[in-house]
């Protein structure tokens, strides 16, 4: 009954009206004023204060007698894994017991919030925690904090938005107390995941967290930056908890310098940019809190209310996407869906993922901006299959998903574990999906493409699918969805069948965007089913609904778009009938296509000889052979090509390199079309002269021990360019066969490679050796490690790079 | 007392360091737009086939005696240059980090004779960077941590080669964080295998409130 009545004093609407008039004051730093009262260090600090109750609750009670409106309970670290490793195992009684201490320690005008800060462990798909683990965790911790009398929840300093989202869960399922969550942000603005503070809002307001902030990590300068990213999309009170100042080494020591004046002087540029909970984190003390509150009272700072009531976005764990209504247009790939796919039906039946990433990292490449996933094929466990897509694209992805699935147990699993706000393809009017998908969307805050279609039909006329479309909507009311939260889906048939699709999807996406005012979206792919020269239909079909106000559209972005056609707008507005003028008119294209020679890539104006030059230049390699073989049809004899034009290019690019206007790609680009246009014109050179190209010869290897063998590769490429005949030992080599294939030839260079300072003793080694039996050889020493005094030192040549080798070779072979 | 392991590790796509690897000089380097976006291909591939994963172990700095520095695991480490980072830390954290078998292939493959040479050369340079910023990242989470308990690291950390550090000590890094749960080997030339791996130990020391 005491908790009850605790909850009715001081319950979530009484912190609602609270933020409307004041700016919310909470505590500072706990652990350092328990450390100053006497707490060692190593020791558990929720133990410590448990067993020394009077100096938490002087703790609680300065904060609260500096101004604090919320003081936060001693259970930052009070879950079952950091306790466990303290060997406390009641997790309920620490929470309990503090949060009690805490309630009794201050007046009954001041909240106490229960602090939940992390495990210490990653959660699932960024750690080993299973998703339902740390909920359970946190709920265990929960319990205990509302025994004990808490007024609200504040999770706080979390780095992984998916242990965010498991503790507001966990709070959400046990309560519906005023709950609070904080990032904890790098300097970068971004959590260690690489969370930003705009997805991070969109994700945990959406799941239902009442406000949202920052704590720790920085100073109040560097927060007001990541509280000011936050503000234009928050629909929830912020919060800001920073550091008294970055930490910063003074004599030796690193302390947190900012003083309590300096601290308090940020308050009315937070309250300006929408907090209304103001703290301090670590470093701060009473006589900040204090400082805070004397600012707020003598300069009258007044909180500023949030402006927005909803928000059209969804995130993912690294990035978000805003779905301004006639501002952005997003496409959704379509590729991750087994139908049709038999490759990668096979890969998801044997539990595989790497096709799945690659299609994420395609697509995104191609300018998507979100991915439709699907795993509904026969003999696929579907629910454990989309998890699986879920967790793997969390981590390797950055875009947000789109959950498509024609099963609610499998929408809803997938919504549970996936670490942003998604967008649900789809909801339509059948009865079930209705009763069950809108309060699970809701649950989670998921965004949901609405189909306007029922049990009984899929309507052909936009007059029906308008109705049935605000039908889903009134719906969709009744569990908080506004318009912002919804995207009309344009319902898009496919015209061979049913000749006027084109123009009821075209009226469906009108009415959404202009008159009903809401985002929305079709699968483009479906309008050209069984239509040739699908792609110029669809790229008609996607420039005309753009003009309507579509917003977004599910489709391949790895096919290349065409331009927009009017045979197939005419096909599209149900002008040509039948479609009977445009499959004339692809017929056409077809005959026309056979007679035509093969397209021309290279400028037409150049010489034949420049073409090849250009292609070395360029790294031109997918050309080259063919470049070389027109030169020398034109005339040009091969010796001619590879000594006039191939060798001055080569050496052009070598020089760009000296000069830093090439960089390494552009040199290995250009070194291995000089090799595959030399391949070609070898056997075409005459005996002699091809003997001559090659008369110099180089052995390299990598000395013993040595693993690295990449910059020894890029010499060996540069010096075949150049005409040396390369035979390369590999890595690893021993100093016993560098010394006997030296034995073999007469006066060869030899080319050494060591990266690690353990293994460039044995260049000396193998010198020493050649020298000791009197060989006649010349040596180049290359290598991270080596420098040229090194060198100096074992009477050998020195090279940086790959370009200086083949100077310095040319020089030892003259 | 066994290592923290940390799998998956996220870091953003160190794309700036990347092209400085790969030698490119702002305002210098001259780059078409088929050429940039070959290259930004095959950083994307690489970034593909990475799969970042961290060990990590705090230990307790029992004394420092000149170059010499124990540690709780008795373990002694030799290196003056190391003694001076840890001169104010009472506790160490020692960390590694690999990417991957997947990467350390694919760049072999391309760098032998009828590889595609470019696309090595790019994956090293990815491979390198990512790695490095794994450390980056145990690091920030350390600090994060220990922030709360008043602790923070060292800004510099020391990989096994560096001044007077030996490569030796990788093995002690190695064997200490036990690597081979990373799927990681060490050679008797002290190299990590796969290549793009690697160690580094960093101080821990009080902030003063």
């Amino acid at each position: 009954m005491k908790i009850l009545n605790k909850s009715k004093k001081t319950n979530d609407r009484d912190i609602k009206k609270l933020i409307k008039r004041k700016l919310l004051i909470l505590d500072g730093a706990t652990g350092t004023q328990l450390q100053k009262l006497g707490m060692p260090q190593g020791v558990c600090p929720e133990i410590w204060a448990m067993e020394n109750p009077q100096f938490i609750q002087a703790v609680h009670k300065n904060y609260a007698a500096s101004g604090a409106d919320i003081v936060y309970t001693c259970t930052f670290g009070a879950n079952q894994i950091k306790l466990e490793q303290y060997g406390e195992p009641d997790v309920y009684k620490v929470n309990k017991t503090l949060a009690d201490l805490a309630r009794k320690a201050v007046p009954e005008n001041v909240l106490v919030a229960g602090d939940i800060g992390p495990t210490g462990k990653f959660v699932a798909p960024f750690g080993p925690l299973e998703f339902e683990e740390a909920v359970n965790i946190f709920k265990q911790q929960i319990k205990g904090l509302l025994a004990g009398g808490v007024d609200l929840f504040v999770i706080e300093t979390m780095m992984d938005i998916q242990e965010a989202r498991a503790a507001l869960l966990a709070a959400r399922e046990l309560s519906d107390k005023f709950t609070i969550v904080t990032m904890t942000y790098e300097n970068d603005a971004r959590t260690l995941n690489g969370t930003d503070p705009v997805s991070a809002l969109i994700t945990l307001q959406s799941l239902g967290a009442d406000a949202v902030g920052s704590n720790c990590s920085c100073g109040p300068k560097q927060m007001l930056e990541i509280i000011k990213a936050m503000k234009p999309y928050a629909k929830v009170p912020l919060v800001a908890k920073p550091n008294a100042g970055m930490p910063q080494l003074i004599d030796g020591q690193t302390v947190f310098s900012m003083q309590a004046k300096e601290f308090a002087g940020f308050a009315a540029k937070f309250s300006a940019n929408g907090v209304s909970f103001l703290g301090g984190c670590c470093g701060t003390t009473p006589e900040h809190i204090q400082a805070l509150k004397t600012r707020i009272i003598k300069n009258k700072i007044k909180p500023t209310a949030c402006s927005r009531k909803s928000i059209s976005a969804v995130s993912s764990a690294r990035s978000h996407l805003l779905l301004d209504l006639g501002k952005s247009f997003s496409i959704v790939g379509e590729c991750i869906n087994p139908t049709g796919k038999k490759s990668l039906q096979e890969e998801l039946r044997a539990g595989k993922m790497s096709l799945v990433r690659g299609l994420a990292k395609q697509q995104q490449a191609q300018a998507a901006k979100m991915l439709d996933v699907n795993a509904g094929v026969v003999g696929i466990d579907e629910k454990k299959t989309l998890s699986q897509m879920i967790n793997l694209l969390s981590v390797n992805s950055e875009l947000p998903l789109v959950i498509d699935s024609s099963t609610v147990e499998v929408i809803e699993n997938a919504l549970r574990l996936y670490p942003g706000r998604a967008l649900i393809n789809s909801i339509s009017a059948e009865q079930h999906k209705l009763d069950k998908l809108l309060p699970i969307a809701a649950k989670y805050g998921a965004m949901f493409i609405l189909l306007p279609l029922n049990d009984r039909e899929v309507p052909e006329k936009f007059t029906r699918r308008k109705q049935i479309a605000l039908e889903i909507f009134k719906q969709a009311q009744k569990y908080g969805f506004t318009k912002e939260d919804v995207v009309i889906d344009g319902l898009c048939m496919t015209i061979s069948s049913h000749p006027g699709a084109g123009i009821e999807t075209m009226k469906t996406i009108e009415w959404a965007a202009k008159v009903f005012k809401a985002n929305s979206i079709c699968g483009l792919s479906n309008i050209s089913f069984g239509m040739p020269r699908r792609l110029r239909i669809n790229s008609t079909f996607m420039a005309i609904l753009r003009k309507k106000g579509m917003s977004m559209v599910i489709s391949n972005p790895l096919h290349e778009t065409e331009k927009y056609n009017k045979q197939a707008e005419n096909v599209l507005l149900a002008k040509d009938k039948h479609a009977a003028k445009y499959i004339k008119y692809c017929q056409d294209i077809e005959l026309k296509l056979k007679g035509l020679p093969p397209k021309l890539k290279t400028s037409e104006s150049l010489s034949p000889e420049k073409k090849v030059a250009n292609a070395i230049l360029e790294g031109n390699k997918e050309e080259i052979k063919d470049l070389a073989k027109a030169a020398v049809a034109a005339g040009i004899k091969p010796e001619d090509l590879v000594r006039k034009i191939m060798i001055p290019a080569i050496n052009q690019v070598g020089d760009l390199f000296d000069k830093k206007q090439f960089f390494l790609p552009q040199l290995i680009a250009s070194a291995q079309t000089m090799k595959t246009g030399f391949e070609y014109l070898e056997p075409l050179l005459k005996k002699g002269q091809a003997e001559t190209a090659k008369k110099n010869i180089i052995i390299l290897a990598t000395v013993k021990g040595d693993i690295h063998d990449i910059g020894k590769n890029i010499v060996a490429l540069l010096l075949k360019n150049h005409g040396f005949s390369v035979i390369d030992l590999g890595k690893d080599v021993s100093s016993e066969k560098i010394i006997e294939q030296i034995k073999k030839h007469k006066n060869p260079i030899v080319g050494l490679s060591a990266l690690m300072t353990t293994t460039m003793v044995n260049m000396k080694q193998v010198i020493d050796l050649a020298k000791e039996q009197g060989l006649d050889c010349r040596f180049i020493l290359g290598g991270a490690v080596i420098t040229r005094a090194y060198a100096d030192s074992l009477g050998a040549a020195y090279a940086g790079d790959g370009v200086e080798a083949v100077r310095v070779a040319k020089s030892l072979s003259k | 007392m066994l290592a923290e392991k940390f799998e998956p590790i996220i870091v953003e796509l160190p794309v700036r360091q990347i092209y400085s690897r790969l030698g490119y000089v702002n305002n210098k380097t001259w780059l078409s737009d088929k050429q940039q976006k070959q290259i930004n291909d095959y950083i994307a591939q690489a970034e593909a086939l990475i799969e970042l994963k961290g060990l990590a172990m705090v230990l307790d700095i029992k004394q420092i005696n000149q170059s010499k520095i124990s540690f709780s695991n008795e373990l002694m480490v030799k290196s003056n240059s190391l003694a001076k980072l840890l001169l104010n830390s009472s506790q160490a954290l020692f960390m590694g980090a690999t990417s991957g078998q997947a990467i350390t292939q694919a760049i072999s493959k391309n760098s032998e004779n009828h590889g595609d040479m470019t696309q090595a050369v790019v994956f090293d340079a990815v491979a390198s960077e990512m790695t490095d910023a794994a450390l980056d990242w145990l690091v920030n989470y350390y600090n994060n941590t220990m922030r709360r308990q008043n602790k923070t690291l060292t800004k510099r950390r020391f990989s096994a080669g560096y001044g007077d550090f030996g490569i030796e000590n990788q093995k002690l890094i190695f064997d200490v964080l036990n690597m081979k749960q990373l799927g990681v080997e060490i050679t008797d030339s002290f190299l990590l295998v796969p290549e793009k791996s690697v160690t580094a130990i960093a101080g821990i020391g009080q902030i003063i409130a």
